[in-house]
């Protein structure tokens, strides 16, 4: 019996108005349960193609489902099915805390109980609380983060995108992450996560995959990646078309 | 972080084309509280703006000037003055509604949600409304305040301020979504709508116009906006009859089906 992919892309591909080619020909599967590493330098395409999943780009040619459901010809209930974390902060930085959160829930069509225990749920559980009536721009970066964590989950969705979502955060706050993105993967949700960490991928992910040049150069389980010595660092460098003896001169 | 309490949303899902209406609702609501952040700009700038004009223009100048069509001059200015300020109101929330959600990217917040292109263009223009509402009562009571109390239709009066929000609604989100800078916003109210509405008859009727000038009167727009709130006001009506119905109702499809076709490619809104 086959499962549906929690994320199913065929031959994705994405020009911007500008010409620029950022994605091309990209196929992948997410499967559900999975702990998806997405790794890849800057500009390869890794958030263009999240942009994609979630309807902030347009898609010029291809195909992508959700559990199934087209995300472009049915994009309404595909995107009830995710939650987004973005890597930049994409907030009314006027508005509060709390704001912030129920909007979100509303948006996502939750009445106003539902929208309550889970904007009170998820305050208390980013340690918000005492933030919560605060506008967004009073906030430090690591209470950033946390706001933009509790907003992509408000609504429990079935897939949590990541798209470098430790970025510039202290790392008790890192810390803290980790365990709650395990224990929500470990409850059946299926988690998408970009990060530059290889740390952070190598720790939580079950699967990984290296894109480059807008296409995917090496996919599979993360075993896969520490078969030859140097580990995750040096498949991922091979992967990118770098030798990591190079880089290490370079660096020095 | 503390240790999560465990409460799941459970979200009825939503037949295909079933309304959002709650997403809907939840945009008016985070535009009522973007408002009202800035009530002074929103609401007392205009109705002092409009104070003004109707002290000076209808009170100390129209207290020189004859009656027109048997009314008072502050009853003939009071709709122009109303229009004027309903056409402002409405583009600048439209415009500042759609920029702002550009510019600081939380337009992005209802890109992925399960919101339709209808209802975040909806959720939008009832905004536009309730600003342009509230502006239109402030400025009615100071009307009022100067002896101004003339109501024809009420009806058409309704008619011609909901028609011209959404209107002036539609014509700002276009702008918004083209504009790339705050220069590139205003263009449109300094060239366009600012000119126009004070050469539509806000302070003369078209036949105190020179005859080389009334065919320019009837090719305005804002004419037929200043024209009918006048009429539904104090039954003055210079326009062939349902001419105004006809001007309102093509603008609204017209823009109406522009800004749809805008939202449905994505322009200005999606990478």
């Amino acid at each position: 019996m086959t499962t549906t992919p929690a994320i199913n892309i065929e031959h994705l591909r994405k020009a911007y108005r500008t010409g620029t080619v950022a994605v091309q020909d990209l196929s992948m599967q997410v499967q559900p349960g999975d702990f998806f590493g997405f790794l890849g330098p800057n500009g390869a395409g890794k958030s263009t193609t999240i942009h994609c999943i979630t309807g902030i780009a347009t898609v010029t040619s291809g195909k992508i489902e959700i559990f199934g459901i087209d995300a472009v010809k049915n994009y309404r209930e595909a995107r009830r099915m995710i939650g987004l974390s973005p890597q930049e902060f994409n907030v009314d930085t006027f508005a509060t805390v709390t704001q912030i959160v129920d909007w979100m829930g509303g948006y996502f069509g939750m009445n106003a109980a539902q929208r309550k225990s889970r904007t009170d749920m998820l305050i208390q559980r980013f340690d918000l609380t005492q933030h919560a009536k605060k506008s967004f721009r009073e906030l430090s970066g690591g209470l950033k983060r946390r706001v933009i964590l509790a907003r992509a989950l408000v609504h429990d969705p079935k897939l949590l995108i990541l798209d470098e979502p430790t970025a510039g955060v202290d790392v008790e706050l890192r810390l803290d992450l980790w365990r709650y993105l395990q224990e929500l993967n470990a409850e059946g949700k299926t988690i998408l996560l970009t990060s530059h960490y290889l740390e952070e991928i190598e720790r939580l992910c079950k699967t990984i995959a290296v894109i480059a040049g807008g296409k995917i150069v090496r996919q599979g389980p993360k075993e896969d990646f520490f078969t030859v010595p140097g580990g995750l660092e040096k498949a991922y460098l091979e992967a990118t078309g770098h030798r990591a003896d190079h880089v290490a001169a370079g660096a020095a | 972080m503390s240790d999560e309490t465990n409460v799941t949303a459970t979200i009825a899902p939503m037949p295909p084309m079933a309304i959002n209406w709650i997403g809907l609702g939840t945009i008016i609501r985070r535009e009522w509280s973007r408002v009202w952040r800035v009530p002074v700009q929103a609401f007392l700038a205009p109705w002092i703006s409009a104070l003004m004009f109707i002290f000076i223009f209808g009170f100390v100048v129209g207290g020189n000037i004859r009656h027109i069509a048997g009314h008072r001059y502050v009853e003939f200015v009071l709709p122009g003055v109303l229009m004027l300020n309903i056409v402002n109101a409405a583009f600048l929330q439209s415009t500042s509604q759609i920029y702002f959600q550009r510019f600081l990217r939380y337009i992005e917040e209802t890109l992925v949600a399960p919101l339709s292109y209808i209802e975040m263009i909806i959720g939008s223009l009832t905004m536009t409304i309730v600003r342009a509402v509230v502006t239109a009562v402030g400025i009615l009571l100071i009307g009022m305040a100067f002896g101004a109390t003339h109501m024809n239709n009420v009806f058409e009066f309704i008619f011609w301020i909901v028609a011209v929000s959404i209107i002036f609604g539609l014509l700002g989100i276009i702008i918004a979504l083209w504009a790339n800078n705050f220069e590139q916003l205003t263009m449109l109210n300094v060239f366009f709508i600012a000119p126009l509405s004070f050469v539509g008859g806000v302070f003369n009727t078209v036949s105190m116009l020179p005859p080389w000038l009334k065919w320019l009167a009837y090719a305005n727009p804002f004419f037929y906006f200043i024209n009918g709130l006048r009429d539904s006001m104090i039954g003055f009506d210079e326009s062939p009859p349902f001419l105004g119905y006809g001007v309102a109702f093509g603008l609204i499809a017209v823009l109406g089906g522009w800004t749809w076709r805008l939202f449905s490619i994505g322009y200005g809104l999606r990478e």
